[in-house]
C-alpha cells in the first residue's frame, strides 16, 4: 500500500481545485457516472438488500468513483489521488482485524459476511454531549454492561459554569478530562482495561487529540481513535496531523464519516456508493485500522429512513463481501429515549446491520443532538438483540423490517423527544427509573409477541 | 408575454442545463422584457425546483446545478434589468457562514441553495467566520438575517458569541438571528437568544420566511 508520507506528498502537490469545483465538477458527475456505469437502482421492494451481484457493483462503483475524485484538502485546496491498482491494493493489504483493550478485556474486531452466524461485534456507548457532572458515571454505566466488547465516551461540552469551545484550552482540558473520566469508569465498572475506541469526541482539533492521548491521562494505542472528514471525502491537515501522530505512536486509528443521504451524494444509490467509499479513503489516506459509518437523512435527520436502510444495508454488504474490514456503524433514531418508538427503529437498523455484516453500536435516539440523550438500556438493548439474531439472513431481516418500518416511517418529522437519562435511569444504581423499566418490559414482551425475537436481559 | 419561451427557460432552470437556458434567454431578450423572463421564467423554474426538493424528490446536486444554471444566466439578464430601471424583489437578505473554527459548510450549502431558490439574496461567508465578520458583514449588506451554521458541539459556543457581540454593539433588534448545524437543537436556540433554528433546509427557509413577514409587519421576529 503506498506510504502515508506519499499520501501527505500528493495532499501538497496534488491537482489545485476551489472547494466548490471539487464538489460541483468533480465529486456529483463522477457519483453520478458510476451510478448509470454500474447500473445501480433502488427499486424500493427491499429495505434490507438481498442481491450479491448489486452488493459487488456498489464496490466496484465505489473504486471507480474514489479513483476519480480522491480526497479533497481544505488547507491545500489540493486532491489527493489514487489509481484503481493503488486502491485495489490498499484494500488488499488493509487491517483485516483491530485488537481493542489490554488483559481480560482485549477482543478483536474482524470483518464479517452478510447472513452469517458469527456473533456481531457489539460496541456500545455514546460520543454524544454531556457535562462534566454526569460524565464519569455515564462511562461506568456503559462499562458494565458485560456483553460490550468496547466502548464510546461522551463528549463534555462543560467545564463547571464555562462551556468549552473548538480550538480553545477549554476544549484542550475538556478532551484530558474525558479521557480521565473514561478510563476511571471502566476501572469502577471492574473492566480497566476495556477499549476506548472513538478517542476523543471532546476533541474537534489534532491539538487536542494529542493532548489528551498522553499517556499519564489514561490512553493507550489499544485504545481506537476515530478520524473524521468532511462532507463528502474532503480532509484537512489538522486530520492528517491525527493520523501522521497515530501511525508513529501504532496507535487503532478508526476511519469515521457520516455521509448525508440527499446531500452532495444525492439519492440511495448515490449514498450506497459514497458510504463504500469512505472506506477507501480510510485505508489509504486515514490509514484506518477499523471503520465506522453514521451515514443520516438529510430532512429526517436520522438513519432509520427506509432509503437511509437499504443504502447502508447494501454498502456494508460491498464492504464486507470485498474488503473485509473490521467496520460497525452507528444509526440514528429520530425518536428519543425511552420511547416505543425508539425501540422500533433501533430494532429496524439493527436487524439490517446485523444480517448486512456490520459490527453494531447502539442507535442514538433523538438525532443525536440531546445532552444526555442515551441511555444504557440502549445499549443493553444493542448486545440483546446482537446476541439473539446472530445468523439472521438478509432475507429474514428483509422480512421483518417490512412490518417493523411502517410502525414508525410516517411519524419521523414529529417524532417524540423522550427523556434525558437523568430522567428516565438511576446513574446511582446502575439501573433504568420504574416507569422506564415498565415501558422496556412491555417493548420486550412485543418484540417477542410480534416478530417471535426472545431478547434476553444479561 | 410569450409563454413557449418562458416555459423553455423555465424547463432549462429546472434541468440545471447551463447551455440551453443561456440560449434561451438572450433569444428571449429579443422580445420579452427582462424582469419577465427572471419572474415568469427563471424563478418559476427554481421555485419548482426547490419545491421538488422539500418534497424529497430530487437532491442536493439536482437544486446545485438548476442554481448554478440561474446564476449563469442571471449575468447575461441582470445588465438588461439595469437598463431597463426595474428591480426583482428579494424574499429578504441573508448573511450566512460557518461559526469559527468549523469548517463543516454541506449543510449551510444545502440551506443557502434552498433560499436561493425561494428568492432570498444570500451572501455565503464561507467557514470559519467570526463573530466580528458576521455582524460586519450584516451592517455592510444591509441583512435581514445572520445565519450561523455549526456542526460540533465546541464550535456551537461560537453562535453565542456572534448574539452576545450584537447586544455589546446594540444591533441585536436589528437582526433576525438564526442557528442551525448537528448539535444544535430549539433548546440551545432558546438558551443563546437566537431568533430561532431548524432541523433542515426545508424548515429553515420556511422559518426565514416566517421571521421576516413578521418583522415586516412591525412584530417581534420571534
Amino acid at each position: 500500500m503506498i506510504n502515508f508520507i506519499d499520501v501527505c506528498d500528493r495532499a501538497a502537490t496534488g491537482p489545485m481545485m476551489i472547494q466548490k469545483d471539487y464538489d460541483t465538477k468533480v465529486f456529483i458527475p463522477a457519483l453520478r457516472r458510476a451510478i448509470k456505469k454500474y447500473d445501480i437502482k433502488y427499486d424500493r421492494k427491499e429495505l434490507v438488500n438481498t442481491d450479491d451481484t448489486l452488493a459487488d457493483r456498489i464496490f466496484e462503483a465505489a473504486v471507480e468513483f474514489y479513483s476519480e475524485v480522491g480526497t479533497y484538502i481544505t488547507d491545500t485546496e489540493r486532491v489527493i489521488q489514487f489509481t484503481k491498482p493503488e486502491i485495489l491494493e490498499g484494500v488488499e493489504d488493509a487491517p483485516k482485524e483491530a485488537y481493542f483493550g489490554e488483559g481480560p478485556d482485549r477482543c478483536v474486531m474482524k470483518g464479517r459476511m452478510p447472513d452469517s452466524d458469527e456473533l456481531p461485534y457489539c460496541h456500545v456507548g455514546s460520543g454524544t454531549n454531556t457535562t462534566e457532572e454526569n460524565a464519569l458515571r455515564l462511562v461506568e454505566s456503559y462499562a458494565r454492561i458485560s456483553k460490550a466488547k468496547t466502548i464510546s465516551i461522551p463528549i463534555i461540552n462543560t467545564l463547571g459554569h464555562i462551556r468549552t469551545a473548538a480550538g480553545a484550552p477549554t476544549e484542550v482540558f475538556a478532551s484530558i478530562r474525558a479521557m480521565q473520566y473514561g478510563r476511571e469508569g471502566c476501572r469502577r465498572a471492574g473492566r480497566p482495561g476495556l477499549g476506548i475506541i472513538d478517542h476523543v469526541s471532546s476533541a474537534s482539533t489534532g491539538v487536542s487529540t494529542i493532548a489528551s492521548s498522553a499517556p499519564q491521562f489514561g490512553a493507550r494505542p489499544s485504545d481506537g481513535w476515530l478520524v473524521s472528514p468532511f462532507a463528502e471525502l474532503k480532509t484537512d491537515y489538522s486530520s492528517l496531523n491525527q493520523t501522521a501522530y497515530l501511525t508513529a505512536w501504532g496507535a487503532n486509528i478508526g476511519q469515521e464519516a457520516g455521509p448525508i443521504l440527499g446531500g452532495y451524494a444525492g439519492g440511495p444509490e448515490g449514498l450506497a456508493i459514497v458510504n463504500t467509499a469512505y472506506s477507501l479513503h480510510g485505508i489509504l489516506v486515514i490509514r484506518a485500522t477499523y471503520h465506522l459509518i453514521y451515514p443520516i437523512h438529510m430532512t429526517h435527520v436520522c438513519s432509520s429512513h427506509p432509503d437511509v436502510l437499504w443504502a447502508t444495508s447494501l454498502s456494508t454488504q460491498a464492504i464486507a463481501r470485498n474488503m473485509g474490514v473490521p467496520y460497525y456503524t452507528l444509526l440514528y433514531a429520530a425518536a428519543g429515549a425511552a420511547t416505543k418508538m425508539y425501540f422500533d427503529e433501533a430494532l429496524a437498523c439493527l436487524l439490517m446491520l446485523i444480517a448486512s455484516g456490520s459490527g453494531i453500536e447502539d442507535v442514538h435516539p433523538g438525532r443525536a443532538k440531546i445532552t444526555d440523550g442515551c441511555t444504557p438500556v440502549d445499549m443493553e438493548f444493542t448486545c440483546q438483540v446482537g446476541h439473539a439474531c446472530k445468523g439472521l439472513t438478509r432475507k429474514e431481516a428483509d422480512k421483518l423490517l417490512k412490518k417493523i418500518v411502517p410502525k414508525y416511517a410516517d411519524k419521523l418529522a414529529g417524532a417524540p423527544l423522550g427523556e434525558k437519562v437523568d430522567e428516565c435511569y438511576d446513574l446511582d444504581y446502575f439501573k433504568p427509573k420504574p416507569h422506564f423499566e415498565k415501558l422496556y418490559a412491555e417493548v420486550l414482551e412485543d418484540i417477542k409477541s410480534e416478530f417471535g425475537i426472545d431478547l434476553v436481559r444479561y | 408575454m410569450d409563454t413557449e419561451a418562458l416555459g423553455a427557460i423555465s424547463a432549462a432552470v429546472e434541468e440545471g442545463d447551463t447551455d440551453t437556458l443561456i440560449s434561451a434567454v438572450t433569444a428571449a431578450l429579443e422580445s420579452v422584457p427582462p424582469i419577465d423572463i427572471i419572474q415568469n421564467g427563471m424563478m418559476i423554474g427554481l421555485k419548482k425546483i426547490g419545491d421538488m426538493f422539500g418534497r424529497g424528490e430530487i437532491f442536493l446536486p439536482e437544486m446545485l446545478m438548476a442554481a448554478e444554471a440561474f446564476q449563469e444566466a442571471m449575468k447575461v439578464v441582470e445588465p438588461k434589468l439595469i437598463e431597463s430601471g426595474q428591480t426583482i424583489e428579494s424574499s429578504g437578505k441573508v448573511v450566512f457562514g460557518t461559526v469559527v473554527t468549523d469548517i463543516h459548510e454541506i449543510g449551510k450549502n444545502i440551506v443557502i441553495t434552498l433560499m436561493k431558490t425561494h428568492g432570498f439574496d444570500v451572501v455565503d461567508l464561507g467557514a470559519n467566520v467570526s463573530p466580528t465578520t458576521f455582524v460586519d458583514e450584516a451592517e455592510k449588506y444591509g441583512a435581514d438575517v445572520i445565519a450561523m451554521s455549526a456542526l460540533m458541539t465546541t464550535t456551537m459556543t461560537y453562535q453565542k458569541d456572534t448574539i452576545d457581540y450584537l447586544k455589546e454593539k446594540g444591533l441585536r433588534d436589528k437582526y433576525i438571528v438564526l442557528v442551525g448545524g448537528g448539535p444544535v437543537n430549539p433548546e440551545w436556540a432558546e438558551q443563546i437568544g437566537a431568533d430561532g433554528s431548524s432541523d433542515s433546509a426545508v424548515g429553515a427557509v420556511e422559518l426565514a420566511t416566517r421571521l421576516i413577514a413578521n418583522k415586516k409587519r412591525g412584530g417581534n421576529p420571534a
